[in-house]
């Protein structure tokens, strides 16, 4: 391969396999173009299975270098991303039992969620009482999420929050897709039957 | 139309990203009401997600990590000269060894003593300088050297 730094197609999977063979050896540029590819990812599941006041960032930039550093044991049968995800997971667990805390999320409305734009409205042009309305849910939802138990918790984040589809979730965790089917459905039930109270 | 709402399970089953039963989707696109459910719940999720972090702070991160393994992971070069070095080292080794084998010290006083002594038990050493002595001087002249001096 000539250059990693540009791709005018997206990288399936042959191509990463490529890419991490290259910075195996030492490639400045294959090893930034992985990462590049699933920072994005990286940074939400940091962000939503960290505990409160953990910095995101670091524990990002840690996620990476131990991804870097083990590249040789990456044997290539699940998927660079699923793997990377999965180091993530083990990093948030690791910082949440040196902290001995079970609740994921802060209860509390953060100022970027004020300041949020909502896009996700079904109205088009939201009025004051659908946005007090709207954040009277997310506040709901946020509660009950970190109400949930540990792996429906991770789950819910994994596939809401993250976006990640049923089979990435599996490969971050480790699991098959019937348990992460299990988990999320448990989780959805009580979290929507939760935002659902909460409506006038 | 069909006025039978979604259940809870068909919401779920709809909400968690599986293939959605027969029939759903239909009556997604025509109910307001279950719609509105299902908007609901997406919608305080989208806000709880929040903003994503952006391109700046993502590009400082991922050079930071970069940076670090890079001062951490020897270089593709680093490992080419280290087996180089060995071969090298290899080679020479033969060499080293016999350079650096332990030399025995030799006293020289000490084997002229060995030397001597052996000399002085030798049993031939009396008829050697016997005939040292005749061959320079022969037997019949010794008396008339004597003599003469």
């Amino acid at each position: 391969m000539a250059s990693v730094a540009r791709r005018e197609r997206p990288l399936g999977r042959e191509d990463e396999r490529e890419l991490v063979d290259l910075a195996r050896q030492g490639d400045s540029a294959a090893a930034e173009a992985l990462l590049e590819r699933h920072e994005l990812l990286l940074f939400r599941t940091c962000r939503h299975l960290l505990p409160a006041g953990e910095d995101v960032e670091a524990a990002v930039q840690e996620t990476m270098l131990r991804a870097l550093k083990n590249l040789g044991r990456f044997s290539g049968e699940a998927s660079f991303g699923g793997w990377l995800m999965a180091i993530a997971v083990n990093y948030c667990r690791d910082r949440l039992r040196r902290h001995r805390l079970v609740p994921f999320l802060s209860l509390e409305v953060r100022d970027e969620d004020e300041a949020s734009p909502l896009a996700v409205l079904p109205s088009p042009e939201p009025n004051p009482e659908r946005v007090a309305m709207a954040r009277q849910a997310m506040r709901c939802l946020r509660r009950e999420v970190a109400r949930l138990p540990r792996r429906q918790h991770e789950v819910f984040a994994l596939r809401f929050f993250v976006g990640l589809e049923l089979g990435g979730i599996a490969d971050a965790l480790a699991v098959d897709v019937g348990t992460v089917k299990t988990h999320l459905h448990r989780a959805v039930k009580r979290v929507r039957r939760a935002v659902e109270e909460a409506r006038p | 139309m069909n006025i039978r709402h979604l259940t809870d399970d068909e919401l779920d089953e709809l909400l968690l990203g599986a293939d959605a039963p027969a029939g759903v989707s239909e009556h997604l696109a025509s109910c307001v009401v279950c719609r509105r459910r299902r908007d609901t719940f997406l919608a305080a999720v989208g806000e709880a997600r929040g903003a994503d972090a952006d391109a700046a702070t993502r590009a400082r991160v991922r050079q930071r990590a970069l940076a670090a393994w890079g001062a951490a992971a020897p270089r593709h070069w680093v490992r080419w000269l280290g087996a180089a070095a060995a071969l090298v080292v290899l080679g020479l080794l033969p060499l080293l060894r016999s350079e650096l084998a332990p030399q025995p010290k030799i006293n020289a006083d000490r084997v002229l003593v060995e030397v001597d002594k052996i000399l002085a038990r030798d049993p031939l050493d009396e008829f050697a300088a016997r005939d040292v002595v005749e061959a320079v001087v022969p037997a019949g002249q010794e008396g008339a050297e004597r003599s003469t001096s």
